[in-house]
């Protein structure tokens, strides 16, 4: 099967809203989110460790807490640095690798 | 008992050569091997289990096949052994863990076990491992650490630690091993010793426990760079009881180690996997001379690449222990519970992420290949650090040791490329350098680490005792 030629991808352009929408002002921006406080970062991973605990069924000792904090940190800058490099939106991945 | 250079054992090719001479018996070099591990492995402490019975009744067969004048293979007589991941008959696969030990003995030998053994070499046990192969140090929180041949203060490298311990303290003279971010490649660079990780899909998988499916990978470890290819070329062909085997015809490569290297041209990779330790550097400097390496390269996206396996590695490994995580958490060694604690909570989104850019990065990985045969890297960026260290100094940083003596092996094994570790002696503690090439092309990275060991550059320490 032939490929689509990959392309290059860029930040998708902010789309004109047809709609005002209700509520929340939502802006159509490609500004990046303010960066949120060391503080807040590491709530929002407590909370999610405790949504994942609850979510997979798991049993925690609160012991644990900060070793699996820290790994999921870890985890997650090292996403952090996947996820901002720019691929196409046809990217094959690879789940089982053949070389 | 054997008069040979290499190691009180010898070289797996002298042992078969000298066994199907009729100079030395299966029984007797069976024999020596045990009555070693029984003297050096309360120190080293490599093995969990010795098959002792079951390999004498293997020696004694193969003795009697030589009596009767039938044709030997070319391992016979070679004592091994595995990482105890392997399914061994009889024994619990223990994965290097607590839990495991309650699973019922493995009613069949793994595969690659039954090719060497129809080879003619012969199994004398299992060996030590980090728990769950989750690990580059080779300490193990059930087991004890296993130690490094060459200081037994000193760690082993991981997860595959106690078969470096073992081929590296010359107990036995072949290992088997697993490599998913490293595992082969860690411990053959701190204990010294030549290590194979082939191309993903080469070696069969059936009867091994699992630890990232697509990034698993099997292969040897060896005192020479003739007996890998004596292993590996035993151990090749398709199997349709591992999803992920390629269904390949048999490339033999021992009968082509001495074709020579004039033709092949061999970079050394450059930019991320620049060496910022001296014995690293003096390894690379000492390897590329001796091959006329004198190109650069790099290997494009490097470091993302490295934290891309990472997360595969965290999030695969945490899916395949989630029931164990929710039965037995605290059975787990804890280093181990909570890194695959972390990967089950990771987003599947940024694993598809990691997914893609694996393929995008495989693709331009591969272009490299167009103009070199050959890429050099260092297997780790220090020698063996202490037992139980922490951290160590690498340029102007502090790292932790348990998730960075892979630095280097696992942007190459995160797409699947055939690598030789090639030990370089030093004094006081070797190190190794990967010689990386096109996948599907062992035998390439296979020859230039014999044509380094013919000329003396690379070979597996003596260890003090």
């Amino acid at each position: 099967m032939k490929r689509k030629a990959a392309r290059t991808a860029q930040p998708a352009p902010a789309r004109r809203m047809a709609k005002k929408p209700r509520g929340k002002v939502v802006r159509a921006t490609n500004r990046p989110a303010k960066k949120r406080s060391a503080k807040s970062t590491h709530d929002a991973i407590d909370m999610m460790i405790a949504a994942n605990t609850s979510a997979l069924g798991l049993t925690l000792d609160p012991a644990w807490q900060p070793n699996i904090k820290f790994n999921l940190q870890l985890v997650l800058r090292h996403a952090a640095l996947v996820d901002e490099f720019p691929l196409p939106d046809d990217a094959e991945p690879a789940p089982v690798f053949h070389a | 008992m054997l008069d040979m250079p290499n190691a009180p054992l010898g070289t797996a090719a002298e042992i078969a050569a000298a066994v199907a001479a009729g100079r030395v018996s299966a029984q007797a070099v069976v024999e020596t091997a045990l009555a070693r591990i029984r003297e050096r492995d309360p120190i080293l402490n490599s093995f969990t289990a010795v098959t002792e019975d079951r390999a004498r009744l293997r020696a004694q067969a193969i003795d009697d096949t030589r009596v009767r004048g039938e044709p030997l293979g070319p391992l016979s007589g070679v004592p091994f052994a595995v990482k105890n991941l392997f399914d061994v008959a009889g024994l619990p696969t223990l994965c290097g863990s607590k839990i495991n030990r309650d699973d019922p003995p493995a009613k069949r030998d793994a595969a690659l076990i039954e090719r060497l053994e129809d080879a003619g070499a012969v199994l004398v046990g299992a060996l030590n491992m980090g728990e769950y192969a989750y690990d580059f140090t080779g300490e193990n929180i059930h087991d004890g650490p296993s130690r490094n041949p060459h200081d037994v203060g000193r760690m082993s490298g991981g997860s595959s630690g106690g078969s470096g311990s073992a081929v590296g303290g010359a107990l036995v003279p072949l290992a088997l091993g697993s490599d998913t971010n490293g595992s082969i490649r860690v411990p053959s660079s701190l204990c010294g010793t030549f290590g194979l990780k082939p191309t993903y899909g080469r070696l069969t998988r059936a009867r091994t426990f699992p630890f990232v499916a697509s990034l698993d990978h099997l292969g040897p470890l060896a005192r020479s760079a003739r007996d890998l290819a004596l292993a590996y070329d035993a151990m090749q062909g398709f199997d349709p009881d591992d999803p992920a085997c390629a269904d390949r015809g048999i490339e033999p490569v021992a009968p082509i180690l001495e074709r020579g290297t004039d033709d092949l041209r061999v970079a050394v990779a450059t930019g991320y996997f620049k060496c910022k330790s001296a014995e690293a550097c003096y390894a690379i400097d000492r390897i590329a001379s001796a091959l006329g390496a004198n190109r650069d390269v790099e290997i494009p996206q490097a470091e993302r690449a490295r934290s891309a396996a990472f997360i595969i590695t965290a999030t695969e490994g945490a899916s395949l222990h989630l029931n164990r995580l929710r039965s037995r958490a605290k059975d787990f060694d804890p280093a181990t519970r909570d890194r695959l604690l972390a990967g089950a909570m990771t987003p599947a989104s940024l694993v598809y992420k990691a997914q893609k850019f694996r393929r995008w990065y495989r693709d331009e990985f591969l272009k490299l290949f167009t103009e070199v045969d050959a890429i050099l890297a260092p297997a780790t960026p220090i020698t063996a650090p202490l037992i139980g260290q922490q951290t160590f100094m690498y340029g102007d940083a502090e790292l932790p040791v348990r998730a960075n003596l892979g630095l280097y092996t696992q942007p190459i094994s995160f797409v699947g490329l055939p690598v030789v570790a090639v030990p370089v002696p030093m004094m006081p503690l070797p190190i190794a350098v990967q010689i990386i090439t096109a996948p599907w092309r062992e035998d390439v990275a296979l020859r230039l680490a014999h044509a380094l060991e013919v000329k003396g550059v690379v070979a597996a320490m003596r260890p003090p005792l």
